[in-house]
């Protein structure tokens, strides 16, 4: 059995560093003056990044759009889905199915699908109507995600509505509520929880989406789209500080959140009482949510103001006069080379390679290899490095 | 709809008048709305010309099957075995990214439901869930950093002496594949653990008692129990990867492009609606038709889905 | 006084083909305690939830206070129902759980808290209004769901099995405390259980069921002495029935041939047979009696089972093991051993002769 525990746990290590490696390293990325989004070779700490981050207008301003996007999104699709997931409770078992297949089925349609259909569909209707209106980027968005937003939000509330007890209702009538006032006094109260997270879901759906969305935005962006389009038109570790950022929120909230299950829970089960972290009051309040929150902020805010003192420039100067040096040791290596090649034709490349390899390897990383025709697609040291300054930042 | 009317009459005796309309509205408006009649003016537009607008409503515009002619022949005739390639390439790919998924997520998914208690158990399913609070496009363009050509793998492959020119995984579609697996190894691991979780841990331990050695264990007792969990999850991957669309713009070779670019590349860089609608059929048709018949062959039903 | 009858007129309740209640006729009186005791599937709670107004009958009409409750929901029925989980809402304290009723009815919420402590009062539990119901204990969540099902100052207070959940010392003591409180309120009681200890104790009257059918109503000692039929005479405390052949009817009593010889005894139910019917004997352990002359016959002692006052002796005559109960006669008394021979009689009054039919180890 112990055998197979280490097992276990040497899998489950091996996996999780496949799931939060990439992420680690795009992290670190941000916080290196390269050019290129890379750890190695390590040029400077900074933080420059992020100030560029906060200066791209077309991201900056795809937020808003998401923002106002997903604020639609959640008010529909949360109601639509809790109507779901309602009804599915009240069908006969075969047309239950039934409806469960149409529900669920926007989620398995490919997004493009999705995008495709919606603005076809509402492009006809504007046109045929003469509601040109409709056709913008805000509603088309805000329709199309619906679609299968919706369904997430509804599975979200199918899982809560099974642990509902209907004798809840039953005893709530007895007592002389009418129907509607039991939805609203016992069902909709017990939904409560299920209905802040089906919200927060579907806002995070409706802000990740690309593929129906890229449709769907026509000429607008949002900031999904922004980003794709950023990443595919060239890369720089902006986007790993954005990365940083999304994950620095992110710990924040899966932090918050345990700590406010872990105190439900406690109160819920009685347990309050005797767990000693919760009778002692430095502890209790310690433990608190919103202080487990304010703690985080004020550490995080601590930092990004350390952060943001940081001057990085002189170091910066000092790597890219190095580059620039080894650039030009570069090239009287190559001319060196050629005259070699020229005068003696059987030397081989491999070794000239190591030879200089050791020379500018400062931080005890070889240097890349110098191809002598660098491909045009493949971001090689050079293409990422020079390339980066001049990266197109133009619309498709 | 006689079922639907006692459904409607059930529901406003439970919950009242204005619950059942509202229910009764949002669900109308949801399935005619926003999933049938978008799916439908679609498939209409797939049989018609690309016209220009004030040529709408004339005598051009008929219905045709020109646009679906064109994705299996060319002009010529002969057989388009580029589109018909890049799909078929795209559902092959998406079957191994399945695989792929299945593979790496079934162990998991057992140590969560069976190995793992307390403390450890939570921080995995915490750990789990926060890369999917990460946007898409960046946990992309997180494999193009960990595998572009002075990313860490050729950095350390090459510090290691595993080989000494930087790799092109871009080109080899390395990144590609890691990067879709990658993004979907929660959809393939919650339905496999729900599955599994179900399993009284002591019938693994009564199996193992009786002198069964592990694979046996997982074969015979546990893995009938993870069926539906699997095939659910595979659903799932499968669609999504075989309809992924930002994965293959960033992480994609130049050479190898997924069938959803290509109906990109219809409406937006050609700007032809009715032949990138055909497309969108014929996507949507095949990867439906290809996972009824998965789910044929492996004996499942669509309701397993989602749970 | 308002009038807190309940007559159910000829209901019958079927779920597709499968017929749950069957013509089931009885009135039950203002102010009475009353129960329907029947195994557990035999459709005590279908019944119930037809009378609260969860369901309506297939057949027939319920009327409670000479009303006729066809078409009234359960919010508008003077019923109010104790739930076999009790349903205390799980978000809301004691006090609002207490009060919903009154909330619902939107009477105010100075008046409702008020309102809310008098039944904790009443239930002497006062104090507990601000917990939530998952701090409480089984008997007083049990308790206050009573209290809360008063707060609709009902006419009739249905409980479907309330005290199952309780262990066995708080079952006892709710027993005498829901006797209590409906004798202190005046309301109606209608009562559910499978267990016949509850149902002999507290109840004025009771109503045997099995299968959807009512078998019998009356009062607990008359169900106990004179079941009308084989189910309610073997359900209803211990029995030993014994098949035979009518011999003859004279009056009140009949003459019956059994394996074991042929016996006089009571008639149930009024019945009439002829000679040659088939019928079973019913006597209870405690009235086979050693010694007794009347009905005399012999039999082989094979165990016993010793339970303080009382001993538990089986005995055999040919193939009929018989079950006899025989108050604990301490050192003065004696028995005869294992395997003696024992002579056992019994009056023919304390004996039933009942029509063969379906008994509640078969139910
Ligand atoms: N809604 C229903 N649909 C079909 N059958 C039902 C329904 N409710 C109860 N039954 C059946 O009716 C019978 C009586 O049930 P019930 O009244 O709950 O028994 P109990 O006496 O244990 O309370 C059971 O066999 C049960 O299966
Ligand atoms: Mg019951």
């Amino acid at each position: 059995m112990n055998r197979h525990t280490l097992f276990g746990g040497a899998y489950a290590i091996a996996f999780f560093s496949f799931l939060f490696g990439p992420l680690i390293i795009m992290s670190m990325t941000a916080f290196n003056s390269s050019r290129f989004p890379r750890v190695s070779p390590w040029e400077c700490f900074t933080t420059g990044w992020f100030n560029e981050l906060f200066g791209n207008a077309r991201l900056m301003e795809g937020l808003l759009n998401s923002v106002i996007i997903g604020v639609g999104v959640v008010a529909l699709a949360v109601p639509i889905g809790l109507a779901g997931a309602l009804a599915l409770s009240e069908l006969p078992a075969k047309l239950r199915a039934a409806l469960y297949t149409v529900l669920i089925l926007p989620i398995l349609i490919p997004g493009v699908v999705l995008g495709i259909s919606t603005i076809v569909l509402w492009g006809q209707i504007s046109r045929g109507m003469g509601a040109g209106f409709l056709y913008n980027g805000y509603f088309l968005t805000i329709v199309g995600q619906i679609t299968f937003v919706s369904a997430y939000a509804m599975l979200v509330f199918i899982a809560r509505l099974q642990r509902f007890d209907a004798t809840q209702t039953e005893a709530a009538l007895d007592l002389g509520a009418t129907p509607g006032q039991a939805f609203r006094k016992i069902l909709l109260p017990f939904m409560a929880p299920a209905i802040g997270s089906a919200a927060f879901i579907t806002l995070l759906a409706s802000f990740e989406n690309y593929n129906t969305t890229v449709f769907t935005v026509l000429s607008e962006s949002t900031f999904t789209t922004a980003l794709a389009s950023k990443v595919r038109h060239g890369t720089d570790p902006s986007l790993s500080a954005l990365a940083v950022i999304i994950i620095t929120i992110t710990l924040v909230g899966a932090l918050t959140n345990e700590a406010l299950q872990r105190r439900k829970e406690a109160e819920m089960g009685g347990r309050a009482s005797r767990s000693p972290l919760y009778l002692n009051p430095v502890t209790r309040t310690l433990t608190h949510p919103g202080v487990v929150l304010a703690i985080l902020v004020a550490v995080i805010g601590g930092i990004s103001y350390a952060g943001s003192q940081h001057d990085s420039s002189v170091c910066e100067a000092g790597v890219l006069q190095e580059k620039l040096d080894r650039q030009e040791e570069l090239r009287a290596a190559q001319r060196a080379k050629i005259e070699a090649m020229e005068a003696e034709q059987e030397k081989t490349l491999p070794k000239s390679n190591s030879a200089f390899g050791g020379a500018f390897g400062g931080l005890g990383t070889p240097a890349p290899a110098p191809e002598p025709a660098p491909k045009p697609e493949s971001p090689s040291a050079f293409g990422g490095a020079f390339g980066g300054i001049t990266a197109p930042k133009t619309d498709e | 709809m006689k079922h639907l009317k006692a459904a409607y009459t059930t529901l406003a005796a439970r919950h009242g008048m204005g619950a059942a309309l509202f229910v009764a509205i949002a669900v109308t408006l949801w399935v005619v709305v926003f999933i049938t009649l978008p799916q439908l003016s679609m498939l209409d537009y797939s049989f018609r010309f690309n016209l220009p607008v004030d040529q709408l409503g004339t005598d051009a515009d008929h219905y045709t099957l020109e646009q679906y002619r064109s994705f299996f022949f060319n002009n010529d005739g002969s057989i388009n075995t580029l589109d018909i390639t890049i799909l078929v390439r795209t559902l092959v790919a998406a079957l191994i990214v399945t695989a792929i998924d299945v593979i790496i997520c079934y162990p998991i998914a057992y140590i969560l439901a069976h190995g793992a208690n307390g403390v450890a158990a939570r921080l995995m399913v915490i750990g789990l869930i926060i890369p999917y609070w990460i946007n898409e496009i960046l946990r992309a363009f997180a494999f193009r950093v960990l595998f572009g050509a002075t990313g860490v793998v050729n950095t350390w492959g090459m510090q290691l002496g595993l080989w000494d020119a930087p790799i092109d995984f871009i080109r080899a579609d390395v990144a590609l594949y890691c990067g879709l697996a990658y993004a979907y190894i929660l959809l393939m691991i919650f339905p496999i653990y729900n599955a599994v979780e179900a399993l009284d841990h002591t019938q693994v331990e009564a199996a193992r008692d009786m002198g069964a050695p592990l694979w046996r264990v997982h074969w015979r007792v546990v893995l009938p129990m993870a069926k539906p969990g699997i095939a659910s999850g595979a659903t799932m991957v499968f669609m999504l990867t075989a309809g992924a669309l930002a994965a293959p713009q960033i992480l994609g070779g130049p050479s190898s492009l997924w069938f959803t670019q290509v109906i990109y590349q219809w409406f937006n860089e050609s700007s032809n609606w009715p032949r990138g609608s055909a497309y969108a059929v014929v996507l949507l048709v095949t990867c439906i038709s290809f996972v009824l018949l998965m789910m044929r062959v492996f004996k499942v039903s669509v309701g397993e889905i989602g749970k | 006084m308002p009038d807190r009858s309940v007559l159910l007129d000829h209901i019958t309740i079927r779920f597709g083909n499968f017929t749950a209640v069957d013509n089931a006729n009885l009135k039950i009186n203002s102010g009475e305690f009353f129960s329907f005791l029947g195994p557990s599937g035999c459709g005590k709670t279908t019944m119930l939830r037809c009378i609260s107004g969860f369901s309506e009958p297939t057949e027939g009409k319920v009327l409670i206070g000479g009303k006729d409750m066809a078409g009234v929901g359960p919010n508008k029925r003077p019923t109010a129902l104790i739930f076999q989980h009790l349903a205390l809402f799980p978000l809301m304290t004691v006090a609002e759980n207490i009060a919903f009723p009154l909330e619902v009815r939107g009477v105010s919420k100075k008046e409702r808290r008020k309102k809310a402590d008098e039944l904790l009062e009443m239930i002497a539990l006062p104090g507990i209004g601000d917990k939530k119901p998952g701090e409480l204990s089984g008997g007083q969540k049990q308790r206050v769901a009573i209290a809360r099902a008063l707060a609709v100052e009902p006419d009739i207070l249905l409980l479907d099995e309330p005290l199952s959940a309780l262990d066995l010392k708080l079952r006892q003591h709710m027993r005498t405390e829901l006797r209590a409180i409906q004798k202190q309120v005046g309301v109606t009681f209608i009562y559910i259980t499978h267990d016949q200890g509850e149902a002999l104790t507290m109840s004025d009257r009771v109503a045997v069921m099995s299968r959807g059918v009512i078998e019998q109503v009356g009062e607990p000692d008359r169900i106990y002495n004179r079941p009308r039929s084989a189910f309610v005479a073997s359900f209803v405390g211990e029995n030993n029935a014994v098949e035979g052949i009518i011999k003859g009817q004279s009056g009140e009593t009949a003459a019956l041939e059994t394996p074991m010889g042929t016996f006089e005894a009571r008639v149930g139910g009024g019945r009439k047979y002829k000679a040659g019917d088939k019928a079973l004997l019913f006597v209870r352990p405690e009235q086979l009696i050693p010694g007794e002359s009347a009905n005399a016959f012999q039999s082989v002692l094979s165990r016993q089972e010793f339970e303080g006052a009382t001993n538990h002796v089986f005995a055999n005559t040919g193939d009929q093991e018989l079950r006899i109960s025989m108050v604990n006669a301490g050192l003065a008394g004696s028995l005869p051993g294992q395997g003696e021979t024992l002579s056992l009689g019994f009056r023919p009054l304390n004996a039933t002769i009942l029509p063969v039919g379906h008994m509640a180890s078969e139910a």
